[in-house]
């Protein structure tokens, strides 16, 4: 079966990360499933950027660690990658690589000629691709029409003339062959994150920008799905969004580790106001500011307990980019159906990743919602206590009144030991109503092959899938967090996280009450089906 | 029925806070005169005596957390822009916890209005000092004088780019009224500093005696000279100008 996996390289500011998104949508459109992995540094020029395509034609969620071929755009970055480059390398002939099989392209001088600034080797790069591994030119011209449409002129005369280099002075290694009419997209996962909310009814967005969840930001400000604003901090973010939900308009926040910190006594209010709020906590390495632009699995226990006091709290992760389309349509769902906030767990590796996705609108259904929206005389009783412990939602122009404080039925302030000891109850009873919806919502994805299997969740997923199939193990991607949900396990148990504990492999050992071996990686990095199968092997 | 809700208010006999709420029913009982139904009329308090507010109004109401009034109204407001957003907030409410969100729900023009329940001290914990309690200034945190200079919130706000600023005297009721109603009415952000009197901690009520009006200055520069005059009341400075939401839903469209 085909697979193809490219890395091209250089420093921000040479177009590194656009170079890939072109390729994979070349790829997308000659039919092919492709996953792009961006590794960026914190910083705007210079330094060290990767994007690493993987075409397939079976469904893939994950990059490989080796290379088939190499796009080198600075001489300084091929050291970085050189024991992972197991097939040739294009480089710019301003410099030497020390690599065979290698072309050099005048990649500067082709850029130059045409009177345009460095970033436009990128285009040569692909244009040089192209022509050794057997790509059409005339398609890739017409990806760029479609990515940048009147501009796109200046990179496709690059392009082609760095083809026609190539045809005189290299050779061409492969042909990739065209293998359908694919739609020539791919999808980030913030993207998908971003469409999923919007399906599920979102109004109103608040986020402060904070790597990796900015580009949920951006996709909303700019297709104008939902209102979304960028506050002072991230606390505004939050409490505007319960402003907006107490409005009756269903609202979401964004934002990374500490981010979300900030925004924990707000998480708070809105459990004891019972106040709907979706939070995209999108994981990268910490503490602290950690390192910016790398993926990590390290807020698992914060997101699960976040905050002071008990209120019901739904955790879930996405796997892939079309499982982050449904689960954050799901959880808007249901931060609404139990009045409570949910938590969207991801990470780096999922936001910021492309991968060809489709979305299944009728997958996910939008809930009617049974809001009480009238005016009234006196005041409603909002927080009527329920068998259930659900009460019925309302918005002004009723006079509804909500509090941070221990309240009574009508949203009024009590120290009264009776009254607190049921309002409290009655809240928590959602957590069993929360329950029994998780279970019937696919709370994890089970793959059979195998008495021993490897459990993981968020992105690590899609690499996992690849290693456990080769080796014959099950597969378990947990979904749900809180509450966690797990499959029945036969034989051993290994759990694959980005963190030093193996936070998920802890609680798993509560449930199961057996140990849990692990492979965890801390290292910002994401894992290969590479890495997991050297890793599986080893243990067994 | 009247806009008062049949809880019985726990503030300390003589606090200067009932001259708020009394002022705010009026204020506001006009405004339900003119047709507007209550259930626009949406408030939130922060924490502290000024927050109990909430339980008394029959009224829309969130009875948030410390300093997060501003947000919680701008948010309210941007997804349903029908309704009036009043928001009730203390000196360490709004001025140590959350005095980043008045800032720039000034700086944006965002139509809410802010009532702030200034009694320079921290009353519901026993009395601290506060972001606007003097130099000098005793209290259980500062036993041997305060430190720190004290914040003017009216010069804050006007430098913030408030469009209504004002002060008033919780125990100067029909001019409390009048500044209340003008501020509700005002489109876009509307702050309100009002001098309430602590009994239990920080009894200022003689300054009755020293408070004078002002005339609406014509330029914030004015504006914020009237204002250094502590005892000073009136509407310092208004003016018009598109607000948040406007912006934000024409942006958006």
């Amino acid at each position: 079966m085909f697979d193809f996996n490219v890395c091209i390289a250089g420093a921000a500011g040479d177009g590194v990360k656009e170079a890939g998104e072109i390729l994979a949508k070349l790829l997308s459109n000659m039919g092919y499933r492709v996953f792009v992995y961006q590794e960026y540094e914190s910083l705007i020029r210079g330094g060290h950027n990767a994007s690493v395509v993987r075409c397939s034609e079976k469904e893939i969620h994950s990059h490989r660690y080796y290379y088939d071929a190499m796009i080198c755009l600075e001489d300084y970055v091929f050291e970085i990658h050189r024991k992972r480059l197991r097939g040739f390398l294009i480089h710019d002939s301003e410099f030497e690589c020390d690599f065979e099989p290698s072309f050099s392209v005048p990649m500067l001088e082709i850029v130059k000629e045409a009177g345009m600034p460095n970033l436009y080797r990128n285009a040569a790069a692909l244009g040089a691709l192209c022509y050794i591994a057997g790509l059409d030119v005339g398609d890739l011209a017409k990806i760029f029409v479609a990515e940048y449409g009147d501009k796109a002129e200046t990179d496709t005369e690059i392009a082609s003339k760095a083809y026609e280099y190539a045809k005189e002075n290299c050779r061409r290694v492969l042909t990739v062959l065209r293998i359908s009419e694919g739609d020539g997209k791919v999808v980030s996962g913030s993207e998908a994150i971003a469409l999923g909310m919007v399906r599920a009814g979102l109004k109103c967005y608040y986020a402060y920008p904070m790597t990796p969840a900015s580009s949920i930001l951006h996709c909303l400000a700019k297709k104008k799905f939902a209102l979304a604003v960028q506050p002072e901090n991230e606390i505004a973010a939050i409490m505007m969004a319960i402003g907006s939900a107490f409005a009756g308009k269903k609202s979401a926040v964004g934002t990374s580790g500490g981010g979300f910190a900030l925004m924990t006594e707000s998480v708070s209010l809105a459990g004891m106001a019972e106040v709907p709020v979706l939070i995209v906590l999108a994981q990268r390495s910490g503490p602290s500011t950690g390192m910016a632009t790398f993926t990590a699995q390290e807020d698992l226990h914060f997101a699960l307990n976040p905050a002071h006091g008990e209120f019901p709290l739904i955790v879930a992760s996405p796997l892939t980019a079309s499982d982050a389309f449904s689960l954050s349509a799901t959880l808007l769902n249901m931060a609404w159906q139990f009045q409570t906030p949910a938590i969207l767990l991801t990470e780096k590796h999922l936001t910021e990743s492309y991968e060809s996705a489709e979305f299944d609108e009728n997958e996910v259904k939008v809930n009617e919602l049974d809001i009480f929206d009238s005016e009234t005389d006196g005041i409603f009783p909002r927080y009527e206590i329920t068998e259930n412990g659900i009460s019925r939602y309302a918005v002004p122009p009723a006079i509804v009144k909500a509090n941070s404080n221990e309240h009574d039925e009508f949203g009024i302030t009590t120290d009264d030991a009776e009254m607190a000891t049921r309002m409290y109850a009655k809240r928590m009873r959602k957590e069993d109503l929360i329950r029994a919806e998780a279970e019937k919502l696919e709370p994890y994805v089970c793959i059979r092959n195998g008495s021993d299997t490897v459990v993981t969740w968020g992105s690590n997923y899609g690499a996992v899938v690849e290693a456990a199939e080769e080796l014959g193990y099950s597969v378990a991607g947990i979904r749900f967090l809180r509450p966690l949900i797990l499959p029945e396990f036969k034989g051993e148990v290994v759990c694959v996280e980005c963190n030093y504990r193996g936070l998920l492999a802890g609680m798993v050992e509560k449930e199961i009450g057996k140990k849990v071996s692990r492979i965890l990686r801390w290292d910002g990095r994401p894992f290969t089906p590479e890495e997991i199968r050297e890793a599986l092997s080893k243990g067994r | 029925m009247g806009l008062r809700t049949e809880v019985k208010v726990s503030w300390c006999p003589g606090c200067g806070n009932f001259g708020i709420l009394r002022a705010f029913e009026k204020a506001a009982g006009r405004l339900v005169d003119e047709g507007i139904p209550r259930g626009r009329i949406a408030v939130a308090s922060g924490i502290g005596c000024h927050g109990k507010i909430s339980d008394y109004l029959r009224l829309p109401s969130f009875h948030v957390i410390h300093g997060r009034v501003p947000p919680f109204l701008t948010g309210l407001k941007l997804a349903n822009p029908d309704l009036i957003a009043v928001g009730f907030v203390g000196d360490g409410d709004g001025l140590n916890e959350g005095v980043e969100h008045l800032i720039h729900a000034a700086r944006r023009n965002t139509d809410i209005t802010i009532f702030l329940h200034n009694n320079n001290v921290f009353g519901l914990t026993t009395g601290q000092v506060t972001a606007t309690s003097p130099k000098g200034a005793k209290g259980k945190s500062t036993p041997y004088g305060n430190p720190e200079n004290p914040l003017n919130p009216c010069n804050l706000m006007l430098v913030s780019g408030a469009t209504f600023v004002a002060r008033a005297f919780a125990g100067k009721h029909s001019q409390l009224v009048e500044i209340m109603y003008s501020a509700i009415k005002h489109r876009g952000f509307s702050f309100v500093e009002i001098l309430q009197p602590c009994v239990s901690f920080n009894d200022f009520w003689k300054i009755r005696e020293e408070i004078h009006d002002i005339r609406e200055a014509e330029s914030v520069e004015n504006a914020l000279r009237l204002c250094r005059d502590k005892t000073a009341c009136g509407i310092f400075y208004r003016k018009e100008e598109e607000t948040f939401e406007d912006a934000v839903h024409r942006i958006n469209k």
